[in-house]
């Protein structure tokens, strides 16, 4: 069940009308029986795989639970590391089986094993993995309740594509009774509106440009191919973001506040700061789970003493979180799929961002000496559009078609780039009218993050206007997807979106 | 504390560690800051620090860092 059907949003309007009629108290089992039916609908059988995952990490925490109420013995301790790494190769081993064991078989010759890759198995499973890593950390009471957690692991809104929650924050907020508040509605369905704008308006023409050029990317000449990948950049983040804007509407409506996904990455001044923006419930997840536990490890501490009495200055002191860094893009693009252009594209971020850091000092002496600072206005736009033109760079390796054929393709738009072969992009399937439609959308997207970005805040500013302006914050992106999205749409059938399959 | 404040202002010149309070809350600090900032204090001062340690409210201002190295001492 699409979040871009017209069964999604039926679906939806039962759920609460039935979810503000029931007692308070039950009203977590319907979002749990909401949830499952939900996944049924979209992943059918695959739902064994999110029971399995469920249970494995509601019987790992009640062991850890178990475990934390006993002396910390050096047995305990070994126990409890033990219960956590069983639990995570279940959980892994489960995604990496469904997501690269097709890829890893053909490697070795044997051909014929395609599973079908269960509906947002990668957020559910980090998710949990989660859960569990802080019921070892004591971060959060052990849920003893395995529907319960059930509902934590398949809250539908974020069953898709994310955002990935954390227990102590999303569980308290998913069980507790709640009464119909209309702020929160109104507001749920401004988000949700804003989350269809950007993807039924915006992502779904620039998709018909990207998949063209894609499929044959040899065909085009550098400014096309470069054209292409402009477009990808704005088809991705408004797929991904009008995605996760439905989720957090939608459960707002139903007074649950998801975790925050994207902060206006355009706007970010280096590559760690549009990671920072970008995917952010990935990047605390990597950060929290992966890059900490890795450089204050024995093994990395150990490395650090050796490269700091060995190296002087900072790289010497860099080395082991650089190396932490290394592995924690190299994850993420293996994430992405089973493919050297993933890995390649983990490596061009882990490298720049490791240089720029080790670069640090020498950036802050260079601006002192022309007494530039950090607030200068020409400075803030020069270091946005470096980071836009590197995310740029690294796009080309996320959605060409393989290595090989992104590196062509960067080869010929540094190297052939003709402004005069621009007009090639009215032949790519999408008309003249729709190009200027995702042009103007993705402006007022520009320019209202802008305004967020300024210090801004729409909700606040909406809620001093009238009664009437408030609801057309609704009705305006309302009718215009209506007549933009659905009734003007263009010769293209809307696709599922990008990230619900990762 | 002069110890510490070396620490920090070696690691990332520009910030003024002797006025920030929100120093994680701001996104002033990365977390390749902050990684290097724990090893060079596990160094400097002899103390054990662990993941369960890198909490925001640690690491805001130096005088919370300052906090956790003396709970650790």
């Amino acid at each position: 069940m699409a979040f871009t059907s017209v069964s999604f949003i039926l679906f939806m309007a039962a759920v609460l009308a039935l979810y503000y009629l029931l007692p308070g108290k039950v009203q977590w089992l319907l979002l749990l029986a909401a949830s499952w039916g939900f996944y049924l609908v979209g992943g059918g059988w695959t739902i064994v795989y999110l029971l399995l995952t469920t249970l494995t990490v509601y019987l790992a925490g009640r062991a850890l639970g178990a475990l934390n109420s006993r002396k910390r013995t050096d047995k305990v301790k070994g126990l409890k590391k033990l219960t956590v790494l069983i639990a995570a190769l279940l959980c892994f081993g489960l995604l990496f089986v469904l997501k690269y064991g097709g890829y890893t078989l053909r490697l070795i010759g044997v051909k014929g094993f395609e599973p079908l890759l269960p509906l947002g198995i990668s957020f559910y499973i980090f998710q949990s993995v989660g859960y569990v890593i802080d019921c070892y950390r004591g971060k959060h009471p052990i849920e003893k309740n395995p529907l319960k957690l059930a509902l934590f692991t398949s809250f539908f809104p974020q069953m898709v594509q994310g955002p990935i929650g954390r227990c102590h924050e999303l569980l308290p907020q998913l069980t507790a009774p709640r009464r119909l508040n209309w702020d929160s509605l109104k507001y749920g369905i401004q988000l949700a509106m804003w989350g269809y704008f950007k993807k039924l308006i915006i992502a779904e023409r620039a998709a018909v440009i990207v998949d063209t050029v894609m499929a044959e990317p040899s065909a085009y000449p550098g400014a096309v191919t470069a054209a292409a990948v402009f477009f990808y950049c704005i088809q991705l983040y408004c797929d991904f973001s009008g995605g996760i804007d439905i989720a957090r509407g939608a459960a707002e409506m139903l007074g649950v506040e998801l975790a925050e996904n994207f902060r206006r990455p355009f706007y970010a001044v280096s590559l760690a700061d549009y990671w920072r923006r970008w995917h952010i419930t990935l990047g605390g997840w990597m950060r929290d789970y992966l890059f900490y536990p890795l450089t204050l490890s024995k093994p990395f501490i150990k490395l650090g003493k050796a490269t700091r009495s060995r190296i002087p200055g900072k790289l010497g002191k860099l080395i082991p979180a650089a190396l932490a860094t290394f592995t924690v893009y190299f994850v993420i693009g293996i994430w992405h799929g089973a493919s050297f252009r993933y890995i390649v594209f983990g490596l061009w971020n882990g490298v720049l961002i490791t240089a720029s850091f080790l670069l640090e000092g020498s950036y802050a002496a260079f601006r002192k000496r022309l007494r530039i600072t950090d607030k200068n206005l020409p400075w803030r736009i020069f270091r946005i559009l470096r980071t836009n033109l590197l995310v740029f760079v690294g796009r080309y390796l996320t959605r060409a078609p393989g290595l090989t054929a992104a590196l062509s393709m960067l080869w010929a738009t540094f190297t052939g780039f003709r402004l005069s072969d621009l007009g090639g992009v009215l032949d790519l399937g999408l008309a003249p009218s729709d190009i200027v439609i995702t042009l103007t959308a993705m402006a007022a997207v520009l320019a209202l993050e802008l305004y967020q970005e300024l210090g801004g805040h729409v909700r606040a500013g909406l809620e001093k206007r009238s009664w009437f302006i408030q609801w057309l914050g609704i009705l305006a992106p309302l009718t215009a997807i209506l007549i933009l999205g659905i009734l003007l749409r263009g010769d293209y059938i809307p696709s599922a979106f990008i990230y619900q399959q990762y | 504390m002069d110890k510490l404040m070396k620490i920090l202002t070696e690691t990332c010149p520009g910030v003024d560690f002797e006025k920030e309070t929100a120093l994680i809350d701001d996104g002033i600090l990365e977390s390749l800051d902050i990684v290097t900032i724990v090893s060079e204090i596990m160094d400097v001062f002899g103390v054990e620090l662990n993941v369960d340690d890198l909490l925001p409210e640690n690491f805001n201002s130096a005088e919370a860092i300052w906090r956790l190295i003396e709970s650790r001492s």
